[in-house]
């Protein structure tokens, strides 16, 4: 495009502003408004002058950094559980044998139980039971007692990384379909095993692929804030009305905030931890822009 | 890596390769299928136990002790308000996928195609959008919505449910958007259409399927979501992923106990339509849940 092309182009286009009105519109509604308001009561203490105690409040909270840290385990936990089933499904359904369309469709459907429901299945008496029973009576191991940390705090990662591994699957598939056969089949001709030409040729590549860190961003993200699983285990251990306890994330923490009569509803500082998460959000989404950029860079 | 004679695998590595598929499919299935069991009332963990089958004068009885019922389904779906949950969940995502819909595809062509300034501004927005968690927006939302009358209705959980689905709808429309290929809008521009025009006659007609995964897959989300639903809806705009929770046709309480087999009943009959759906847009889940990224 020449240089006064592009210009005439440029001065006719500014009516394109116009369709992001109704985005905007949706926009103040349900993000501006109530993050300016969040903010603005974040920095109001109970009389109603402006101060930062809500702030300080934070700082010496001992159930904010307990669930700071128990969504910082979950995260890293879940996520690196969750790319390495992912992978692992990967490579079966890469497998050179009849039907593994079939066994890809099956491996999708934990990714169609809502969250909420992901803590009913592995909830004590679901699977579990099946598997304390088989573990107890078959293998002679005694059993775990399912209200202490060490097991149930695994098991919620482990139903995080169940839920979402096939996501990870999806996206390794769609990036090794995209490689070019040829580096494949030169691995084969050199005698590389299945199972080599997957760890060797394809898994540095999906790692390495702009793409799949950015699921694996949102991955992070969404596990930061995770809620539904913690929330249904809390019902299952008996923390249903404590803060702080090993179940609590940062959003469990603040639901349990807004809705125990018993904490009083303290909105400076629910507002004030919204606040401060808010950082670690833009930290995020730059994360996200940056390997949007990458992806955009190596597509042709 | 089609195109080349592959080698055939051996008879004893085929057995481990469907070995290993079964097994996962197994990890992947299993749980859901007990889900589905345990709504009947069915325990098959005596079975694992080893003993789970005695013989008592010489015909086979079960210890579990099974007395499989379908009470807990026939109660969700023919008493209990499942229906009008999924009338609710229809609703509510019909309202929020047509407004996402009309926000999103003007701003989705406009980052596909239209060199304005601002672009990357708006972008990064719009991520920041998917990155921000319900609950910083979540309370004074909600002391608004009680204060305006938006609390526990149709319209104002489908607006606050844009927070799930609004980037996403821009990020896969402008990723659609994208694949059109250039020569499309070039023979157009040829022929004379202004860029409205491209927009209107051309790119929103070649659009089309993908609009429809959009839609789908939006529609998972809305179906899935909890944390939203939950907080701003009361007994009657409730959707299926908090009835299963809360007890179905009850009113919402922050901590309720519902019994273990009506809440696997329930969570069994919110799975199946998800994953139809699910099923029915396999190619492109990879792409809706990578914000349009994945190809």
């Amino acid at each position: 495009m020449t240089e006064t092309k592009a210009k005439r182009r440029s001065e006719s286009i500014s009516y394109w502003y116009l369709f992001l009105i109704p985005l905007f519109a949706i926009l103040a509604v349900i993000e501006f408004y109530p993050l300016v308001e969040g903010i603005g009561d974040s920095f109001t203490n109970p009389n109603g002058a402006f101060s930062f105690s809500n702030y300080t409040m934070i700082f010496a909270d001992h159930a904010f950094w307990s669930a700071l840290l128990v969504s910082l385990a979950y995260t890293v936990g879940s996520t690196s559980l969750c790319v390495a089933v992912g992978l692992v499904l990967a490579f079966l359904v890469t497998q050179r044998v009849r039907g593994r369309g079939f066994f890809e469709a099956l491996y999708v459907f934990p990714l169609a139980v809502s969250p909420i429901v992901v803590g009913v299945v592995w909830a004590p008496g679901g699977v579990w039971d099946d598997i304390q029973t088989f573990t107890h009576f078959i293998l002679h191991i005694p059993y775990w007692n399912e209200l202490s940390v060490f097991f149930y705090f695994p098991v919620m990662i482990l139903s995080e990384a169940w839920e979402w591994g096939p996501l990870i699957m999806l996206v390794a598939l769609s990036i090794v379909n995209a490689q070019s056969p040829a580096v494949f089949e030169a691995a084969e001709v050199f005698g590389a095993t299945a199972w080599q030409r997957f760890r060797m040729v394809a898994v540095p590549s999906i790692l390495r692929s702009p793409v799949l860190q950015f699921v694996v961003v949102l991955r992070l993200i969404d596990a930061m804030r995770a809620f539904e699983i913690p929330l249904a285990w809390s019902n299952w251990v008996g923390f249903q009305t404590t803060i702080g306890s090993p179940v609590d994330t940062l959003s469990l923490y603040l639901y349990k905030l807004i809705f125990i009569p018993a904490y009083g509803f303290p909105l400076g500082l629910i507002t004030a931890v919204g606040v401060a998460l808010l950082g670690g959000t833009l930290v995020a989404a730059y994360a996200m822009m940056r390997l949007l950029q990458r992806v955009g860079a190596s597509r042709p | 890596m089609n195109k080349t004679k592959k080698k055939p695998l051996s008879f004893d590595s085929r057995i481990v390769a469907y070995g290993s598929l079964v097994f996962a499919a197994l990890y992947s299935v299993w749980p859901i299928m007990v889900m589905g069991l345990e709504g009947y009332n069915v325990d098959l963990s005596p079975l694992f136990s080893g003993k789970g089958i005695r013989f008592v004068g010489g015909v086979p009885a079960y210890s579990g002790g099974i007395y499989p019922t379908p009470i807990h389904y026939l109660d969700a779906l023919f008493i209990g308000a499942f229906p009008r949950l999924l009338g609710n969940t229809l609703l509510i995502s019909a309202i929020s996928i047509a407004m996402a819909l009309a926000a999103g595809l003007g701003t989705a062509y406009m980052l596909a195609r239209i060199p304005v300034r601002g672009r990357g501004v708006l972008s990064y927005l719009l991520l920041a959008l998917r990155a921000v968690s319900p609950f910083l927006v979540i309370v004074p939302l909600y002391i608004y919505y009680t204060r305006n009358g938006l609390w526990d209705t149709y319209f104002g959980l489908a607006l606050a449910e844009e927070l799930t689905i609004l980037s996403v709808v821009v990020w896969m429309l402008r990723g659609f958007f994208a694949d059109i290929p250039r020569e499309v809008y070039d023979a157009a521009a040829v022929f004379g259409a202004s860029e409205g025009q491209i927009f209107r006659r051309v790119a929103l007609r070649m659009v089309i399927p993908g609009v429809i995964v959009t839609v789908v897959f939006s529609f998972i989300l809305i179906w899935n979501e909890f944390v939203i639903a939950d907080i701003l809806s009361g007994g009657a705009a409730k959707t299926v992923a908090v009835g299963v929770w809360s007890g179905l046709g009850e009113s919402v309480q922050a901590f309720k106990v519902v019994s273990p087999d009506d809440l696997n009943a329930g969570g069994f009959l919110a799975w199946v339509p998800a994953i139809a759906v699910m099923l029915a847009i396999r190619k492109y889940l990879a792409k809706g849940y990578s914000l349009g990224t994945a190809s």
